[in-house]
């Protein structure tokens, strides 16, 4: 793999020949490793290298835009080709112009750890196994697969915009699996020598062991303890359809700025640059990422912009852009609730009758501009009674207003987990005891 | 590419590798959006490179790379076979495969007209056509339309002697017409919903599709749902369009059959199957209306090709017949634990992605109905068009599911058009109560191109086709 500095040189050397217009050069490089298992066995493990360039020319009130995913010498050469291939058949419109660099630009923080960029196939078979020996010691088999990944990011643009950063991610999830019930565990950090291993060996076999024999309940409210693994999916599904200002503009975000839509307990935030969520210092046009309240003790307060749509409502982009143009608007990629102050266990001894969930899965939108989202429970959901965990229930399926569910909050944990959600942008998520859950089968 | 290959599997076998296969491949993108009445991005994609696929010490390796160099083929080969020999310290069974015949040939898409021969110009004039057509009605705030074609030559080589090139051709395009008012949004979609429809065809395909002749209509239907009643809720029969019957048979079909969920492959990512080895050939997964087949050779569905990703060539194969539970989707591999051969359905999303089983083609059979009949014959009930919402458990059991449209129907007719309808269900039971399914001229071959499955994610372009259904004591309701 090269690094920023070469990419750098490679972006300055095709804007050296650029004759008219305006370009950005976007080149990143990727060494991306995954290592599957199933039935205690490894059954995939993959890896893979490549270059991506990206080229977007304007000239004209014309934007093109020309993508190479190769090594070859002229891959930069063809991307700009395509490019004004593209440029050349757009409207003439109102051009969204490339970003200026701003003198307090810094290329920090950025998550990196050297023993991720160096982890072998070797290395991460020898951490599965602390998982699948697990496992077996308990008579049960482990699914699940461990990713490692470092790309190098370069940005140059003939406004005079130059940033790069290398980055670095390690993810571990599993399932486990017993005769009737099993249970899940992840964790994600840039760092492979700090993913606690053998914690999650222990957290999914523990939930396998609890999870046997579940009997079905029957549909209806209830009383929830969410884990941060189901409260990462509604996170980010606020984030897909409300926190974007191309959402708003559209009148298609349940956003409503100044308006109290949560509970005081709830806040939530996007923060790229704290080390906590896989820390990037800027967007896909290379603006800084800054730090954005969205929702501040309940109320609504703001959302994340690129530069078309700070242009349209007169303000600045907060670096939340994706690669431009797109039609889908800016999406946070950072995004943490606040903590609570009460340990989750104290939760769950709070609840007299309810639901533990461990997590949800397959997540879609029912009604976007409600918030409303359906989808199953997964390996692991317990009855709640008394204050205890007492026994597992068949998976249910719920149809439930996000926002609704955020009205609803009686606790929020002190405790928070970085999480991967579907989209694989890093969520921070606390553990919340909710009030009223709608499960519908 | 063949010089690649070879290259390749010396490099494989030099390293210790007891079986080999590697696919050299070159894609080419074109995406063309228009949104409210701008062109909103025209992108043009090429990609390159080599997946080199072993089996060293009992295990799989895999490792892919994009710089094709000698140099790097070599050590890239070299990095698979040290991947499947790390793989063998956690694994007790050795891979087996089920044998398939080495083959040698060429595939090509059948096309009329070259969608890559087609000026931009003329695609940007179709799209700027289209959108001005929904932009009569000032309840359409986001008009968005595009259109994408997809050239992807393919060089499959193994150690076993298997030499296959193949170039396939897509076309796809639709758009989406969305409404807003201070409560409500919908959205109405042509030809289909996810943003496109799409194909294994020429520019003909698109100039069928007529998006322009469509476009005033879908943008009607978008403003009219906005003060539409709530869809009815209850126990009713209901009647699928033909794209929503084909997104039913993806997730409640096409996905449980797939043998490797079923063995526990993908047990922590996409889940298991109900349609475990026990119940295969004794199970009643539908009434005697439903079969549904695996077809690889159904153009123009898109999992139409030659061969699959390890050389295996394409078929025909019965996974539901008159009912009855009888096939999976498989590979080599897969097959091999059942004492079967593969039917063909290992696919991989690219050069650097493992192949690993996929749909094809997976069609629901042309029945001896018509949708005027079914409506005609229903009592009360909902008709239900073009996807908005899907969710279904990880044993592809319970499912709920909206769509855009809904039409009540109250005794043989269609009596109003109704919002934001839902309905649910447990998938043998649905496709139990299916006592109507249309026949031939009102059947299509729609095409999935977002499925998603696998570690590291990949999304796969499959194929379905399927025709209007009917189905009774369905629950269904608003999604309020």
């Amino acid at each position: 793999m090269s690094g920023g500095d070469d990419l750098l040189a490679m972006g300055d050397g095709a804007l050296a020949s650029l004759a008219h217009g305006e370009a950005e050069v976007v080149i990143s490089d990727t060494r991306s490793e995954l290592t599957r298992f199933a039935g205690n066995q490894i059954h995939q493990s993959v890896a893979e290298r490549f270059r991506h360039v990206r080229v977007r020319l304007i000239d004209g009130g014309r934007t093109g835009v020309g993508e190479v995913r190769g090594h070859d010498g002229r891959a930069i050469e063809r991307a700009f080709a395509a490019a004004e291939d593209s440029r050349r058949v757009t409207s003439e419109s109102a051009v969204s112009p490339l970003p200026a660099q701003t003198p307090g630009d810094v290329d920090e923080p950025v998550a990196f750890a050297e023993a991720t960029a160096a982890a072998t196939p070797q290395g991460r078979a020898e951490l599965v196994a602390i998982i699948t020996d697990a496992a077996g010691a308990h008579g049960i088999n482990a699914y699940g697969a461990l990713s490692t990944s470092t790309t190098t990011t370069a940005i140059v643009t003939s406004a005079g915009l130059r940033r790069s950063a290398t980055s670095t991610q390690a993810s571990l999830v599993s399932v486990a699996r017993g005769d009737d019930g099993g249970g899940y565990a992840s964790r994600h950090s840039p760092d492979i020598d700090t993913l606690d291993v053998p914690g999650l060996a222990a957290e999914v076999v523990d939930t396998c062991e609890r999870n046997q024999g579940a009997t079905a309940i029957g549909p209806g409210d209830y009383e929830v303890i969410l884990s941060p693994y189901a409260v990462t999916d509604m996170l980010e599904h606020l984030a897909w359809g409300g926190f974007s200002a191309l959402a708003v503009q559209e009148h298609r975000s349940f956003m409503r700025i100044g308006e109290k839509l949560m509970s005081d307990m709830i806040t939530i935030r996007d923060d790229a640059r704290t080390h906590e969520i896989f820390a990037f210092p800027f967007d896909d046009e290379g603006v800084s990422t800054r730090p954005v309240t969205l929702i501040d003790r309940g109320v609504c307060s703001a959302v994340v912009y690129d530069t078309p749509t700070a242009l349209l409502d007169g303000v600045t982009s907060t670096g939340h852009s994706l690669p431009q143009p797109n039609t889908w608007g800016p999406l946070p990629r950072h995004v943490a609730m606040d903590a609570g102050s009460t340990p989750w266990q104290e939760m769950v001894g709070s609840v007299s009758r309810g639901l533990y969930i461990t997590r949800f899965w397959y997540v879609r939108d029912v009604h976007p501009l409600r918030t409303v989202i359906t989808g199953m429970t997964r390996e692991g959901t317990f009855l709640i009674e008394n204050g205890n965990i007492t026994r597992p229930v068949k998976d249910l399926r719920f149809t439930q207003s996000i926002v609704e569910a955020l009205a609803n909050v009686v606790q929020v944990s002190r405790e928070r987990r970085l999480e991967l959600g579907e989209g694989e942008s890093g969520v921070l998520s606390p553990w919340l005891h909710i009030g009223r859950f709608s499960f519908t089968s | 590419m063949r010089d690649l290959s070879e290259r390749a599997l010396d490099a494989a076998s030099a390293a210790g590798a007891s079986y080999a296969d590697c696919r050299v491949i070159n894609s080419t993108v074109q995406r063309l959006t228009v949104k409210n009445g701008v062109v909103a991005s025209v992108e043009l994609f090429e990609d390159e490179g080599i997946g080199i696929r072993v089996i060293a010490d009992g295990s799989w390796g895999f490792a892919g790379v994009d710089d094709l160099s000698p140099a790097s083929i070599e050590e890239t080969a070299r990095h698979a076979v040290r991947i499947a020999k790390a793989s063998s310290r956690v694994n007790r069974t050795p891979v087996r495969m089920a044998p398939a015949p080495a083959l040698v040939g060429e595939y090509r898409t059948s096309v009329g007209r070259d969608p890559f021969a087609v000026s931009l110009d003329d695609k940007v004039d179709l799209l700027m056509r289209t959108d001005e057509a929904m932009s009569h009605l000032a309840q359409i705030r986001v008009r968005e339309c595009s259109l994408e074609f997809v050239r992807e030559i393919r060089h499959f080589a193994s150690s076993e002697g298997a030499r296959l090139d193949q170039t396939i051709i897509e076309s796809g395009g639709g758009m989406d017409a969305t409404a807003t008012s201070d409560d409500e949004v919908q959205t109405r979609s042509f030809p289909n919903s996810f943003g496109r429809h799409q194909v294994c065809s020429g520019w003909e395909a698109i100039e069928a599709f007529d998006l322009p002749g469509n476009a005033g209509r879908i943008a009607e239907e978008a403003a009219a749902l906005l003060t539409a009643a709530q869809c009815p809720a209850g126990s009713m029969t209901v009647i699928l369009d033909a794209t929503q019957a084909a997104l039913q048979v993806h997730e409640s079909c096409g996905h449980p059959t797939e043998l490797d969920r079923v063995l526990g492959h993908e047990a922590a990512y996409a889940g298991t199957s109900f349609l475990t080895p026990d119940l295969l050939g004794t199970f009643r997964y539908g009434s005697e209306q439903v079969t549904i087949t695996a077809d690889s050779t159904s153009a123009p569905g898109l999992g139409t090709f030659g061969w699959d990703d390890e050389g295996v060539a394409a078929q025909r194969s019965v996974l539901v017949d008159r009912g009855m539970f009888t096939g999976y989707l498989s590979s080599r591999e897969t097959a091999a634990v059942i004492g079967q051969v593969s039917n063909g359905c290992m696919r991989a999303d690219g050069w650097s992605r493992l192949p690993i089983i996929r749909m094809t083609n997976i069609n629901l059979e042309a029945g001896t109905s018509s949708l005027e009949e079914m409506i005609a014959t229903t009592e009360h009930g909902v008709y239900l068009e073009t996807n908005r919402s899907w969710s279904i458990d990880d044993r592809r059991l319970n499912f709920q599911f909206g769509t855009q449209n809904g039409w009540e129907i109250v005794d043989g007719k269609r009596v109003r058009l109704v919002r934001n309808p839902i309905y649910s269900g447990q998938t043998p039971e649905f496709w139990g109560s299916c006592d109507a399914v249309a026949g031939p001229a009102e059947w299509q071959m729609f095409g999935v191109a977002n499925c998603g499955k696998g570690q590291p994610s990949q999304l796969m372009h499959v194929g379905h086709g399927a025709a209007p259904c009917r189905f009774q004591n369905v629950r269904v309701e608003p999604a309020r």
